[in-house]
């Protein structure tokens, strides 16, 4: 080793040895508050940069809780909410996603009884119309019903009779609900809606009794199998004015 | 001596990564981790304690809120900071202008004074540090990285943006001014 490295080597040494500068406390705390402002100001402004990703990100979420609710809300909506139309549409899709007659035939029986439900809170709201819409939706369900039980008695006719059991239970507990609306409500024009919804009832009932090789019951109106309220020879007594 | 603390590199990298995730502990663990070192950097450079303290807040508060410009691909996180107060020293010069520009590189030693006679064991550390403050730029990195900071050449290397050779010559020819320059303070 030469004397100027040596000498170097020494220096270096020395170097070494140096206390190095410490920041006194009050500059380091002074120091951490400005560092974390500029940082939550930076996050802050960093979490702006991409507004339209934002937005969108915020319209989707916006969008799913939106639908989200909507189809919530449809489930239990009624003829005169906003949802309804979506409900039609749910019950659609989950109509035909129904295969099997007797599953079908719990599905038409299903809506029945939903319309049923939604016709006695439209005349409760003293919505006629509505509940006269319903009403029609009731029917619309039992024939659909009659229709799959017709089908069922062709390819199956001891499946088809016992489905035909299901429908005459189910048109008969509509039937007495219906008597006992028909007894409450005093407007004709509701009077006559809850009229004309026994009475295709009954048809729908009717319907489903066919099958051009006869099914061996004998009941095929809501009376004739011991339905309706027994208060006269007619399906429909006549109503309380 | 008391130590700065570990001078991290790898280390840094899930730090950086909770920083940018917006970790708040993680921003204090890598305040924690350099500001002694980068006060110590300043101010070695500098000589002033207020400036430093000034320096030293403002390359934290750049190095960490500034992360989106850090891409970690062969610089570590030490090498960044560093290089941030290196800048920040350039700047404060031009702002104010520096103590003294001129290179004792190559300056010949003055004749009355005897380098083998220079008791450096005795000179006092303010003494040191003012001498060092007439070298050149790059002199001073590279004698205050190696060793007041106790970084290895290879990490000086990266923070200079030099291979380790150069580093080590610039080293040596730093140590050789820097002696010159004490020779020149001793005859004074």
């Amino acid at each position: 080793m030469t004397p100027e490295v040596e000498r170097l080597e020494r220096l270096a040494e020395r170097l070494r040895t140096v206390d190095p500068y410490v920041p006194p406390p009050g500059a380091k705390i002074r120091g951490w508050n400005l560092v974390l402002a500029a940082v939550e100001q930076s996050n802050t402004a960093r979490s702006g940069v991409h507004p339209i990703r934002r937005l969108v990100l915020a319209s989707v979420a916006a969008g799913v809780l939106l639908v989200a609710g909507a189809v919530a809300a449809s489930a239990d909506s009624l003829p005169d909410s906003i949802f309804y139309p979506l409900k039609g549409v749910l019950e659609n899709t989950r109509g035909a996603l129904t295969f099997g007659a007797s599953d079908q035939l719990a599905y038409h029986l299903d809506l029945a009884r939903t319309r049923l439900t939604e016709a006695q809170a439209m005349f409760a709201r003293h919505r006629v119309d509505l509940a006269d819409q319903a009403l029609s939706g009731l029917d619309d369900q039992l024939n659909d019903a009659a229709l799959v039980i017709q089908a069922e008695k062709q390819s199956d006719p001891a499946v088809g009779a016992a489905m035909e059991n299901r429908l005459r239970q189910a048109i008969a507990t509509h039937d007495a609900q219906l008597a006992g609306l028909q007894g409450q409500v005093t407007n004709p024009t509701a009077l006559n809606a809850i009229m004309q919804a026994r009475d295709r009832a009954a048809q729908a009932l009717q319907t489903a009794a066919k099958n051009g090789k006869g099914n061996g019951n004998p009941g095929t109106s809501p009376n004739g199998s011991g339905l309706g309220n027994g208060t006269a020879n007619s399906p429909h007594p006549t109503p309380k004015h | 001596m008391r130590p700065l603390g570990k001078a991290a590199s790898d280390d840094d990298r899930p730090l950086i990564e909770r920083v940018r995730k917006g970790d708040q502990d993680a921003v204090r663990a890598l305040y924690e981790r350099y500001f002694d070192r980068i006060y110590n950097y300043v101010y070695a450079r500098l000589g002033r304690a207020e400036d430093a303290e000034d320096l030293a807040i403002d390359t934290m508060t750049r190095g960490l809120t500034r992360l989106d410009l850090f891409q970690d691909q062969g610089v570590a996180f030490s090498s960044w900071i560093y290089r941030i107060a290196h800048n920040a020293t350039i700047d404060h010069y031009r702002r104010h202008g520096k103590v003294s520009l001129v290179s004792l590189e190559h300056a010949p030693a003055l004749e009355s004074a005897d380098p083998s006679e220079l008791a450096v064991e005795q000179m006092s550390n303010e003494d040191l540090h003012a001498a060092i403050r007439d070298l050149t730029d790059e002199q001073q990195q590279v004698l205050i990285l190696r060793f007041f900071q106790d970084l290895t050449a290879a990490q000086v290397a990266s923070i200079m943006g030099k291979s380790v050779g150069a580093v080590q010559a610039l080293q040596h020819r730093a140590l050789g001014s820097l002696e010159r320059a004490l020779q020149g303070r001793a005859v004074n």
